[in-house]
């Protein structure tokens, strides 16, 4: 079974970070996974996204036609990439920038306010990692347990004292959408 | 961590990490999208385990510098992408003629001139026939996974230095730039003794040159002679392909480097479909896998080729074929490859047309 996730918001919110955190929970997870990140000229404030394409076989192509999951943070990204969800797929919406709409009514739609937990935890740069928590709360196949061993990963020996703020972060993002 | 664990890295940190544990004694190159990211990678570990590394002044010195580097012996590469390779190919075409163990890696980028960053395949001919002068070749090994990108990298390091041939790595855009789970491993091959020909200071023996020019006519003919009888025995021994349900199939979809994975999805699903479809892919785009491919054209399979540029291997598949079945081609020249639902009613279009009778 073959499943692939867009991640996208706009250059700074950390999306090809947060990408590379849930293509690393995936491997931890024993599963095959594949990240390919847009790698245009759009490093700072144009819009950003990646592919995360996750399979308990051999994972095939990137670039795919639509996607299983879209995890949006901004308006820019939620207004294009609403068109590429798959059927009876599901976009996750950082509803703090991204206002609730359906423009479509065969796919399903989580919005939940990253950015405002992000601050109220002290920064707005979590937001990405709020998102993933969101994210882990809505995809059954996506472990809270391997994400909090990725974020360690990812942040290595160099970050370590970021790593309170981000686990708080992840948790708090997986206990979002019950209290929404 | 262990060598035996798996990482979650990038294309081209994995092509530059590979070279490290290979032996690359030095690192010459420029930058370019998109493989920057293995200079970048090797400017600071190079330096770390005290080997050599130049960012060179332009493309055309630092194969130049691999050259003369390779020369005495070590293990050197560089590393571009299409437009920039372009500017290598007389270094290319020396190298071949003096029996110089260069790599190359070609993370391929759109063209043709200055193109553009996003990833396409348009540098078969480039690397398989070569933009440089007279009558020589190069082996070519294309990746298809990042697990594949360490593999054929270790490889390139030993072809290179068994045969004393230069070889390319060929790679694209969307493999350089993409992450996945990888296991680097030991480099698995054994160390190739050059003390026979590196230039490696001639006190005690008598002194050696390698140049590539012969005034005399009947010299030059046995040296070209000799530097095909050499690539005919790489054939022999080196040519590698892999094949996917090709036994019971009427078509076989073919493919090169990270298009691979989109023919195999589209096998996959077309076979869902109750259609007999195999697919074959070879790793040496040079050496190419001639034989095999004629072999299966001669047992009634046709051959649909997919690439990302205006039909560069369907050339060599349609000469392997030589008329023994059909051929035919899904391509488009850059950007965005060509995807596996594409793929499929590509497919069975040509099934329609070619066998309307029997479907």
């Amino acid at each position: 079974m073959e499943k692939n996730f867009i991640l996208a918001g706009f250059g700074g919110q950390g999306i090809l970070l947060a990408g590379t955190i849930l293509a690393n929970a995936f491997m931890l997870d024993d599963k095959n996974v594949t990240w390919y990140p847009c790698y245009g000229a759009e490093m700072r404030g144009g819009t950003v996204n990646c592919e995360v394409v996750v399979s308990d076989t051999e994972v095939s192509s990137v670039h795919k036609k639509d996607c299983d999951y879209a995890l949006v943070l901004n308006q820019q990204s939620f207004d294009r990439f609403v068109e590429h969800v798959k059927i009876g797929g599901t976009i996750v919406a950082n509803s703090t920038l991204v206002s609730e709409t359906k423009p479509r009514n065969d796919i399903n739609y989580v919005f939940a306010p990253m950015g405002k937990l992000a601050n109220d935890l002290g920064t707005s740069k979590v937001t990405n990692v709020v998102s993933l928590g969101v994210l882990s709360s809505v995809v059954d196949t996506i472990s809270i347990s391997a994400l909090k061993l990725a974020i360690e990963k990812v942040l290595g020996e160099k970050k370590k004292d970021l790593l309170p703020l981000n686990i708080k972060a992840l948790l708090s993002g997986a206990e979002l959408i019950a209290k929404v | 961590m262990s060598k035996n664990d798996k990482v979650l890295i990038k294309g081209n940190y994995a092509i530059a990490q590979a070279a490290v544990n290979a032996g690359c004694e030095c690192y010459f190159g420029y930058p370019i999208t998109p493989q920057t990211e293995i200079g970048e990678y090797l400017s600071g570990k190079m330096q770390e385990l005290k080997r050599g590394y130049v960012c060179a002044e332009s493309e055309l010195a630092a194969i130049n510098m691999v050259i003369g580097a390779v020369s005495t012996g070590a293990k050197a590469m560089t590393s571009s992408s299409s437009c920039a390779v372009a500017l290598m190919q007389e270094a290319l075409s020396y190298a071949a003629s003096d029996e110089l163990p260069v790599v190359l890696v070609n993370v391929m980028r759109a063209g043709p001139g200055l193109g553009y960053i996003y990833p396409a395949q348009g540098d078969y001919n480039q690397s398989v026939y070569g933009g440089g002068n007279g009558d020589y070749k190069i082996v070519v090994l294309a990746p298809s996974t990042v697990q594949e990108c360490i593999d054929l990298t270790y490889r390139a390091f030993y072809l290179a230095h068994k045969y004393r041939n230069p070889v390319i790595l060929l790679a694209d855009g969307l493999l350089g730039q993409m992450m996945e789970p990888a296991c680097f491993g030991e480099y698995p091959y054994p160390e190739i003794d050059n003390s026979s020909w590196e230039l490696s200071g001639a006190k005690n023996r008598n002194s050696r040159a390698i140049y590539s020019c012969a005034k005399d006519e009947q010299k030059q003919i046995e040296h070209i002679n000799h530097l095909f009888e050499k690539f005919e025995l790489i054939s022999k021994n080196e040519t590698s392909w892999e094949e996917f349900e090709t036994e019971d199939a009427d078509i076989i979809l073919t493919a090169f480097g990270s298009m691979t994975r989109n023919i195999k999805a589209a096998m996959k699903v077309l076979r869902e479909k109750g259609l007999r479809v195999g697919c074959l892919r070879p790793i040496t785009l040079s050496p190419f896998p001639h034989q095999r491919i004629n072999q299966l054209a001669k047992s009634g399979k046709d051959f649909v080729v997919v690439e990302m540029n205006m039909g560069q291997m369907f050339k060599d598949v349609r000469y392997a074929v030589n008329g023994e079945s059909k051929t035919e081609l899904i391509n488009r020249p850059v950007g965005e490859w060509l995807k596996v639902e594409e793929i499929v009613s590509a497919v069975e279009k040509i099934m329609e047309k070619n066998y309307a009778a029997s479907v």
